[in-house]
């Protein structure tokens, strides 16, 4: 089974709603990894807020920051692999990781939901 | 309306007085205590006020565990501190990485720990913690917590949802639950505190307010939001009502005028509550012999504070300082009910009665802008609301839309968790202050800003989305990167700070200065509204007022380092341009 693991930097939400615009780039990270959840990889994100253990755990991120400092994020690994740092991954390649079409990985919503009264 | 008698004590073990600042809330929960001690009640009396000043009132200092009264059998006092809790509990998430990430991570994890929300979940984590903590709630028969936690704390702790996503599946979205990732073995804790709050058997919340027409709004508006919450054992207490005694005194009957139109009109979700009043007292109740005596109608004798016969600057050599200055962006801050409103509907007319096109603007959900001016149009002057309902919906909108681009119906379900959670009404209410600055560039800009600890919200939001602007991948309208500049240049941005001649507008105005003074942004003038000491008055009871009001501008004069000035206590509400006109002071000398 593949592993994906991306080490975020510090953010209050990882839909990136409470910073100071709508983030497409958090939107789509969100998007994707609900999408790979389907799959049978491990898909996961690590957020500095929420899970800061997992960038003390693992030694090739902790490595990373060392030497690159808050740059580095977010820094994707693929089967331990570092393979892609400073941005997230385009849909290209996780299409090539994980075996999905980008379509697939940008599927529509089939409902709109509403906001009000529910929550 | 009923006098506020023992026979109206509510006999939940729990009290919460809520109701903004100035309204007397302090009084009324400590003097409250102090009748139910009395009684022979063991009482604890809990403040998560920062600004709390039970220090001063009982003479004692006060940490957060239980401290005993002296001078009055049973009663305990806590003061607790949610800033220091917050960086207690900044401390407790970051201090155990320290020397395993670099530093630089660990500044990255601070930042984000600085927020507004971790503040209100660290101070709503200790009053829980309290809440719900038998070995110091069982030794008390009476609980009295003299705040009440806001509307929106609570929505974010009850969301079962984005808890369960939380703790079973954080590898999605995890919503904007950050802050509360340390406090997750307490989520038992909450569940119990908010079902004791909700528990009409345990808790009673004790609205304070005011006989005026904005207090009782106010009043009205927190009601209205804790009930939402399921807080619906609420009792009403008008503070500091002045009943008729067939004075002669001009200034005496238009007080009690004012107050009687005011309550004529009193809004109508407090209509369906018990109303009790308590009586007007002129000076100030700052000792215990004072509370006791006003909780039990007793009359008290008091000592008269000699009138220094300072002069006091009226509210005109402002609006000259500001015509000579010319700040293209002024502010009135201060807590609810000191009437911020009023005194930017007064600047924004006199400046534009000099000919200075201006733009006049609220984020007070209880705004009355319109009522202000009344029906008169105002040559040079336009008006607008920002509504952070309205802004809300608008963020929510166009958040959505912008998802459903790219996002499935998982995704979007992530999207409105995070939507409900507090930081959307500020980032809505934010962006929508940025763009009034952007969009009146030709007009001088006065914000009324809104009541409660929102102001400084904005201006942390501000800070830190400035400093995330940088490095964020989003579009950033200009609007928000031009802000605060803007609002840290001295010959820009202007803030007058409104207050009353009391004890607590006054603490709470002092705090807000050293917050603006951290935040970079410079405080021109302290404006000390209806006052009563430039008034002729033959009312004992107005005299008293006057004489109790001596010590409080002498305080503010030294606080404001001698910028400020004084609107005097006027007959009728100042509504419409004659009436604002009536603030200068000449009139009724």
């Amino acid at each position: 089974m593949k592993k994906i693991h991306i080490y975020e930097p510090a953010m209050c939400c990882s839909t990136g709603l409470c910073g100071p615009s709508i983030d497409p780039e958090l939107l789509r990270m969100s998007f994707v990894m609900n999408n790979l959840k389907k799959t049978d990889m491990e898909a996961e994100r690590f957020n500095l807020t929420n899970e800061p253990n997992a960038f003390v755990e693992n030694e090739a991120i902790n490595q990373l920051l060392m030497s690159e400092g808050m740059d580095a994020l977010p820094a994707t690994f693929v089967d331990g692999e570092l393979l892609c740092k400073g941005k997230y991954p385009t849909n290209a390649q996780f299409s090539q990781w994980s075996g999905l079409t980008e379509e697939e990985l940008l599927q529509k919503p089939k409902v709109r939901l509403s906001l009000k009264g529910d929550a | 309306m009923e006098r506020f008698t023992r026979s109206h004590f509510p006999d939940t073990p729990f009290l919460f007085f809520t109701g903004k600042g100035g309204v007397g809330k302090t009084s009324v929960a400590c003097s409250l205590s102090i009748a139910i001690a009395n009684e022979g009640k063991k009482v604890l009396l809990i403040s998560t006020d920062p600004a709390s000043n039970l220090q001063d009132i009982f003479g004692q200092t006060l940490s957060n565990t239980p401290t005993k009264i002296e001078g009055i059998d049973n009663l305990f006092a806590l003061n607790l501190d949610p800033e220091q809790a917050a960086q207690q509990y900044k401390e407790q998430m970051v201090g155990p990485y320290r020397g395993k990430l670099p530093d630089v991570v660990l500044q990255n994890m601070e930042e984000q720990l600085s927020g507004a929300c971790t503040v209100e979940i660290a101070a709503f984590n200790e009053f829980a913690t309290l809440l719900t903590d038998t070995s110091v709630i069982e030794k008390f028969d009476t609980v009295v917590f003299d705040t009440a936690p806001t509307g929106h704390t609570l929505r974010l702790l009850q969301l079962p949802s984005a808890w369960s996503t939380f703790l079973d599946d954080n590898t999605t979205g995890t919503s904007c639950l950050g802050p509360l990732k340390g406090l997750e073995p307490q989520r038992d804790i909450y569940k119990k505190a908010v079902e004791r709050l909700k528990n009409a058997n345990q808790t009673t919340l004790m609205l304070v307010t005011r006989p005026d027409v904005n207090p009782l709004k106010e009043a009205a508006r927190a009601s209205h939001e804790l009930f939402e919450i399921g807080i619906q054992n609420q009792v009403l207490l008008i503070n500091g009502y002045m009943k008729n005694v067939s004075s002669n005194d001009e200034i005496e009957k238009a007080f009690i005028a004012r107050q009687t139109e005011a309550l004529e009109i009193i809004p109508k979700e407090l209509k369906q509550f018990d109303q009790y009043y308590l009586p007007f007292v002129p000076y100030s109740l700052s000792s215990i012999e004072r509370m006791q005596a006003w909780m039990t109608n007793q009359d008290i004798t008091h000592e008269n504070e000699a009138d220094k016969g300072m002069t006091i600057p009226e509210v005109e050599e402002m609006i000259a300082d500001y015509l000579e200055r010319k700040p293209k962006l002024i502010f009135t801050m201060g807590k609810g009910g000191v009437g911020k409103t009023t005194v930017a509907s007064y600047i924004a007319l006199r400046l534009a009665e000099e000919g200075i096109r201006m733009h006049l603007t609220t984020t007070d959900p209880a705004a009355h802008l319109n009522w202000t001016f009344g029906d008169d149009k105002v040559k040079n002057v336009t008006v607008s609301r920002i509504d952070p309902k309205v802004e809300v919906a608008n963020y929510e909108a166009e958040v959505l839309a912008k998802a459903s681009e790219t996002m499935n119906e998982e995704g979007l379900a992530f999207v409105k968790e995070d939507l409900a959670s507090p930081c959307t009404e500020e980032i809505a209410v934010f962006r929508a202050f940025a763009n009034v600055v952007e969009n009146h560039q030709d007009e001088v800009i006065i914000i009324d800003t809104a009541p409660t600890g929102h102001t400084l919200l904005l201006l942390d939001a501000t800070e830190a989305y400035h400093r995330e602007i940088s490095r964020s991948q989003g579009d950033i309208p200009p609007a928000v990167s031009n802000l605060l500049p803007r609002l840290r240049d001295a010959s820009y941005t202007s803030v007058a700070i409104v207050t009353l001649p009391e004890a607590t507008p006054v603490f709470e105005a002092t705090r807000l200065q050293e917050d603006l003074q951290r935040a970079g942004l410079s405080v021109g003038w302290w404006v000390v509204n209806q006052t009563f000491s430039s008034i002729k008055t033959t009312s004992p009871t107005l005299i008293q007022k006057q004489q109790a009001e001596t010590k409080w501008l002498e305080e503010i004069k030294s606080i404001s380092n001698n910028q400020f000035v004084a609107i005097p206590w006027v007959k009728t509400p100042p509504v419409g341009t004659k009436g604002l006109h009536e603030l200068k002071g000449e009139n009724i000398k």
